[in-house]
């Protein structure tokens, strides 16, 4: 190996990084400590950058428990982009198969509303649509048209109450009296202002709102609500959308019949 | 008037309100823009408010300047993003690699300072100035390995680089310290070859010796105050090239903004002193 092969020496010193304490032995006379300052380094920026995102699984595992798994996650899988504040998209799927995670099945359903919460948060600005736009729409246009959402709102669906203890977790009582239980919930992320709001939706709401997700025209998400519960309040689903300003345009959907 | 900048800090999300309110005079702010890679949001909003009242500058830490592979257009497409949006007075990166292979390493790594690394990185400096539309500034790292294959100095090679590409220097004068003190020179010597034309900015940070290692390994925490013998080397360096914008970089263990702004008016003063110095003298 040459002193001057450029593209060995960025070879060997990410095996050096891995653990390969000889691997750099052209450029560098062992011992090295100065090599664990760097492997430190790098390994506790995304256990840092985790542990923003993560917060609700932290509150849940405690610190040590948390640090340790992010850090094995953060070798298996580690950040791609210099950008850390998007780092972490795997680590709620990564937490569901490892298994000092399985006495805690919940943990990477709450993982996955810590990860919604922070798109939530970091998602484009959006101005609001204008309610009083909706009720000029004609009826035989409901086909045909459909409803821009909110850049910042998130879904998810759960076959157990983890919204539940999720939210619980961010009130100071840190959701020590809440039990999980095995009741289907679906929860809501928005943030129209500075906050992140989180709701719990009924399964009407949020089969409307999912529809609306895959662009599907008013009509249609009104068909999937009702799909869900035969009983619900059409208006009273929009009304509530409103309030939570979850739309923010009103868009034409190309080639429908109208 | 308005008064060209001073002293800074780096800015943290716990004082967003406080360098709002900050009317010292010559304040001005450094982010990472990779912390601000995010579409919107809180974060969003209040570096606009703080860009309304300071000048801000931009310092990268992830465009891997020194890497085998060239900058990553997405990242530099998000860069000329922020440039646009906040029109910073500065923009700056280091002297160091970390992508590579798909992989982000989130450290600042050294490399042999070799002629093919030297065409390479102008390159990539090139290409970097390109795509924002604007000069950049090339901070020397720390450095914690005497790597062996070394065709030229570290202040060789940035002026080197700077002579080929147009682009400035960012002077961490705690960098020179802990590099000079873990590979064994004078940070005195670096400091006074240093080219005053050359230096658009400077940063100011402590350090810590390494916990097991002590004082045998100094590592750049940007944890502590800003060490006696690094402020000796920074009045050392302004009394020779006078005062340029000065950074106090703070990362870990942040204290109130109280301590960080009384640390920042402390690099001010000695700016202005250097300053009526120099106009005494002229």
């Amino acid at each position: 190996m040459s002193l001057h092969d450029e593209r060995s020496f960025f070879d060997a010193f990410d095996a050096a990084l891995a653990g390969d304490d000889l691997a750099l032995v052209p450029w560098l006379t062992p011992p090295a400590p100065g090599l664990a300052v760097y492997r430190n380094t790098i390994v506790s920026a995304a256990i840092d950058a985790l542990a923003a995102t993560f917060a609700t699984i932290r509150l849940m595992t405690g610190e040590d428990w948390f640090r340790a798994a992010a850090g094995e996650f953060a070798r298996a899988h580690p950040p791609i982009d210099p950008a850390l504040v998007n780092y972490g998209a795997d680590f709620p799927g990564w937490l569901a198969s490892f298994p000092p995670a399985q006495d805690a099945h919940y943990l990477a359903g709450a993982a996955r509303l810590d990860w919604l919460w922070w798109q939530s948060w970091s998602a484009a600005d959006a101005s609001l649509l204008d309610p009083a736009a909706l009720s000029t729409l004609p009826a035989e246009g409901l086909a045909s048209i459909t409803l821009g959402l909110h850049p910042t709102l998130h879904l998810a669906s759960f076959e157990a109450s983890i919204p539940s203890l999720w939210l619980a977790h961010q009130s100071p009582l840190r959701g020590e009296a809440h039990q999980l239980a095995d009741a289907p919930e679906q929860i809501l992320f928005v943030r129209t202002g500075p906050h992140v709001q989180s709701h719990l939706v009924d399964p009407a709401t949020f089969a409307f709102l999912e529809s609306l997700q895959r662009r599907e025209a008013v009509l249609a998400a009104a068909e999937c609500a009702l799909a869900a519960d035969p009983e619900c309040s059409l208006p009273h689903i929009l009304t509530g959308a409103i309030a939570l300003g979850l739309f923010t345009t009103i868009n034409l959907i190309p080639d429908t019949p109208r | 008037m308005t008064i060209a900048p001073a002293a800074g800090l780096g800015l943290k999300p716990q004082h967003y309100a406080e360098a709002i309110s900050d009317t010292a005079a010559g304040a001005w702010f450094e982010v990472h823009p990779e912390n601000y890679m995010c579409e919107g949001g809180p974060r969003h909003a209040a570096l606009g408010a703080v860009r309304d009242k300071h000048p801000l500058s931009l310092h990268g830490v992830g465009l891997s300047l020194a890497g085998d592979e060239a900058p990553d257009e997405a990242h530099l497409a998000q860069l000329r993003y922020l440039v646009d949006r906040y029109e910073p007075f500065l923009v700056s990166e280091h002297l160091a690699w970390s992508r590579r292979g798909g992989v982000y390493r989130s450290d600042l790594l050294p490399f042999p300072r070799t002629s093919s690394a030297l065409i390479r990185i102008a390159r990539h400096i090139d290409r970097t100035q390109e795509a924002l539309g604007r000069r950049i500034l090339i901070e020397n790292p720390s450095l914690y390995l005497s790597l062996h294959g070394h065709d030229y100095g570290e202040l060789e090679f940035l002026v080197d680089l700077c002579r080929r590409t147009g682009c400035g220097l960012l002077l961490d004068v705690n960098n020179v310290y802990v590099s000079a003190s873990n590979l064994g020179y004078s940070a005195e010597a670096y400091i006074d070859a240093v080219s005053a034309s050359l230096v658009g900015e400077i940063h100011l940070a402590g350090h810590a010796p390494d916990p097991t290692l002590g004082a045998g390994l100094l590592i750049d925490t940007h944890g502590a105050p800003i060490d006696e013998t690094v402020w000796r080397l920074f009045r050392r360096l302004v009394g020779r090239i006078g005062p340029r914008p000065t950074l106090i970089e703070r990362d870990d263990n942040i204290p109130t903004y109280t301590h960080l702004a009384a640390e920042r008016d402390a690099a001010a003063s000695i700016l202005v002193y250097t300053h009526e110095a120099a106009l005494v003298s002229a």
